[in-house]
Parts: structure tokens; C-alpha cells; sequence
């Protein structure tokens, strides 16, 4: 056989493989079977306290195997084929493209700060400014396809959908409000490097590799993600299994509703380091225990501002600016939390 | 002998990703040795500003051969890199 057959066969495979993926999605919905983990507070009561996180796991991943399936190969094609080149090459080009894309393509790179936090300095650099720096590092974790394919399958597309809107519209407000500050302006001018015009175009230039190998390329993208996630995600799970059957129902509906709900929500989704995805899974066992919508909005608000997440970007950047940053975000997911919260009619 | 410079342009400290890259690169480099392409292999923070001044803005892991970046945001097989380095070396 010769080497075009060969690449040939192999791509087929590969097409055939993600289609058998999306395929198991679609036939999911279609005979309404739920993705989400089905096991009830009360159910736990019959198990003891070491056989709890095993029903629990056993119950989640009998029923979230194939969204998690199609989560990470979704975010492993999505990150080959985004026009990483486009990117780049515009990002530095001007102010309002550089929001735009900020925005629009942070969520094409999904969850890895490994990428995240160069392509932060890149924008700072090349001149595009502080502010799309800013809206791009928190739009990225808020709204990447990873997120938002879990949180559509595990909680609602509703919550899913307004995810979107809100955080964008904190990305840009952030990144706007910091560019105008003192602060936000000393670190623009000390990072700033004069580009030579000249030389840009010509140092880059991307070879596509054939595509049985870039659509290897995905997968084997998408499992490493899953490799760096999983591990995390099942001990977060254990977390809520015990959330689940120990924390009582009283409790998350005094707590976790109304304007204090929100409030708190807000407070404990951020610094609180979960782990990525865990938040999901967690704030759906605490909506089932009573929690607010709003509430819930507030709490997955949260996670662009976490600990470990300003840590890295304050390497880069003043603290100054990591703090202005975080406490918009903050303002954001509480405002949103509350407006949401009054709309759904559930606060 | 043919010389090529290459660069891998990662994050320090190093990620995974970046890691899997070099040792792509790496394990084209001595095959191709055998053949008498002598590869020169140096490593390139992605958030400095020499890398960012001299290519832009850059998705790790990117690998630069002969100061010009041929993948970005992926990790190659050592037989891409082996072809991309012949070809630069021609």
C-alpha cells in the first residue's frame, strides 16, 4: 500500500470515530436519556459513609461518559482547527479588533493556563493594550467550549446560555475600566515593544500537516486535557458526593437564596479553588439541595477569579491590576447573580 | 555539513505540552544527524520579549526552525519535524 492510502484509510477511521462521538450525543437526546448524574440526597441515605462516593461515581459516569466524551474531543477539534494563525497575527493590530477577538476567540482555547497565561503577555506586548489582554484572560476560563458543553449537559442550556452573555459583557467591562486606570496605563507603557513592522509577516509561516495527522493531532489534544483534568475532576467528585448526602437540604435553602445567597455564592465560588469542572458538578448537587438560579449564576461567575488563576497572571502583571481585575469580576457575578436571579423568578 | 537552528518556544517553567515538543524535536534531530544535518536546538520563553518582538504573539508550544515559526499550539510527531527540518535544510 502506498502512503496515500494509507493517510486515506486512516482519516476515515479517525471521521469515522468522531462521528460515532457526536452520534452517541445525538441518539442520547433523542431517546431523552439524561446525561446528568440522577442520584437524589435522599438515596444516599441507604449507603454508608465509604460506599457513598462509589454509587456516586458509578451512578456519574454510567451517565456521563458520553458527554465527557464528546467534551474533550470537541475541545481537542476545536483547538486544532481555530485559526491560531488569524489570531496572532490580528491580535496586536488595533484596539477594538483586539477586544473582538479577545472575546471572540477565548473560548476557542480551552481550559489550559499553559496557553493561557503567554497569549495574556502576547496581547500586553504587541500592542494591542492592557484592556483585550484583560478581556481575553477572563472570557477564556468563563466561557470556553469545555465549559459550556458541560455546563449545558449537566445543569441546563438555559444557565448555559446566559453564561455566555454575562461573561462577555464583564470581560469587556474589566478590560475597559483597567485601561483607564493609572495602574492599567503604567503597565501598558512598560511592556510595549516597539514592533518592526517589517520583519512580522515574515517570521511565521505555519506548515498544515496532511489531515489524518492534524486530526490525530485533536484527539490526542482532546485526551490530554482529559488526562489533566479527570484526575481532578474524580476527586472533586468525592467532594460532592459527601456535599451530597451530608449537607442538609435546610441548610443550602437558608443560606444559598435570596440577595445573601447570591452574595455568598459569589464570595465562595471564586477564591474557593475548584478544580475546573468541579464547579459544575458541585453547583448543580447545591441547585438540587435548594440553591437559587441566581445564586448558581453568581457561584459559576467565579471561577475566572480564582486563586491559583490571579497567581499566574501577577507574574506578569502588578497586583494592582490582578486586584481591580478580581473585584470587577466579583461585582460582575453578584450584579448578574442578582439580575438573573429577579428574572427567572428564582433568588 | 548542513547546519539548522531550531527553536522550541515554550513557557517557563516548562509545561507538559511544551516538554513533548522538545522531545519531538529532539528525536528528529538524531536521526537526522546520521544523515549529516547537524541540528541545533534552543529553547525560547514565549512570554520574553525578544520571542514576541522578533514573531508576535505565539500559542505555545511553537517550534521556530531557521528563525522562522513553523507550528504553533500543537505538539508534532519527531517525523514532522524530521520533515520540516529536511526541508529547511535543503
Amino acid at each position: 500500500m502506498n502512503e496515500k492510502t494509507i493517510r486515506t484509510i486512516r482519516t476515515a477511521l479517525l471521521l469515522a470515530f468522531i462521528l460515532l462521538v457526536i452520534g452517541l450525543l445525538v441518539y442520547s437526546r433523542i431517546r431523552a436519556y439524561s446525561l446528568a448524574p440522577t442520584m437524589k440526597s435522599e438515596d444516599f441515605s441507604k449507603y454508608a459513609w465509604y460506599e457513598i462516593p462509589i454509587y456516586y461515581l458509578w451512578n456519574y459516569f454510567s451517565h456521563a461518559w458520553i458527554c465527557l466524551l464528546f467534551a474533550f474531543t470537541a475541545a481537542g477539534l476545536v483547538y486544532e482547527f481555530a485559526p491560531k494563525e488569524a489570531i496572532t497575527k490580528y491580535m496586536g493590530s488595533s484596539k477594538a479588533l483586539g477586544y473582538a477577538i479577545g472575546a471572540g476567540f477565548a473560548p476557542l482555547f480551552t481550559v489550559c493556563s499553559c496557553t493561557m497565561v503567554p497569549l495574556f503577555a502576547g496581547i500586553l506586548y504587541t500592542g494591542a493594550g492592557i484592556g483585550p489582554a484583560i478581556t481575553f484572560l477572563l472570557m477564556a476560563p468563563a466561557a470556553n467550549i469545555l465549559t459550556i458543553l458541560i455546563t449545558g449537559e449537566f445543569i441546563s442550556w438555559e444557565i448555559a446560555g446566559v453564561r455566555i452573555p454575562v461573561s462577555l459583557i464583564t470581560a469587556v467591562l474589566a478590560g475597559i475600566i483597567i485601561s483607564k486606570t493609572p495602574w492599567g496605563k503604567a503597565v501598558e507603557k512598560e511592556h510595549q515593544i516597539a514592533q518592526n513592522p517589517t520583519n512580522d509577516q515574515k517570521t511565521v509561516e505555519i506548515v498544515k500537516p496532511p489531515l489524518d495527522e492534524r486530526l490525530i493531532s485533536a484527539l490526542k489534544f482532546g485526551g490530554y486535557l482529559a488526562k489533566q483534568i479527570l484526575p481532578y475532576f474524580l476527586i472533586g467528585l468525592v467532594a460532592v458526593s459527601y456535599v451530597n448526602a451530608y449537607l442538609p437540604q435546610e441548610i443550602v435553602e437558608g443560606y444559598l437564596t435570596g440577595f445573601t445567597g447570591v452574595l455568598l455564592a459569589s464570595v465562595i465560588g471564586g477564591p474557593l479553588y475548584t478544580p475546573t469542572l468541579v464547579e459544575i458538578v458541585l453547583g448543580k448537587s447545591l441547585l438540587d439541595l435548594g440553591m437559587s438560579k441566581g445564586a448558581l449564576l453568581s457561584w459559576l461567575m467565579g471561577q475566572p477569579y480564582d486563586i491559583p488563576n490571579m497567581v499566574a497572571v501577577s507574574r506578569v502583571v502588578k497586583w494592582k491590576v490582578v486586584l481591580t481585575y478580581a473585584l470587577i469580576a466579583w461585582s460582575c457575578s453578584v450584579a448578574f447573580g442578582l439580575a438573573y436571579g429577579l428574572v427567572s423568578g428564582s433568588l | 555539513m548542513k547546519e539548522v537552528n531550531v527553536e522550541v518556544i515554550g513557557v517557563d517553567p516548562p509545561c507538559m505540552r511544551c516538554q513533548s515538543a522538545r522531545k519531538a524535536v529532539e528525536k528528529a534531530a538524531e536521526r537526522l544527524r546520521a544523515e549529516g544535518i547537524n541540528v541545533k536546538i534552543e529553547k525560547a520563553n514565549i512570554v520574553s520579549k525578544e520571542v514576541i518582538g522578533k514573531y508576535g504573539v505565539l500559542v505555545s508550544p511553537a517550534i521556530a526552525i531557521n528563525g522562522a515559526v513553523k507550528i504553533m499550539g500543537r505538539v508534532p510527531s519527531p517525523e514532522e519535524v524530521e520533515r520540516l527540518i529536511r526541508e529547511s535544510a535543503k
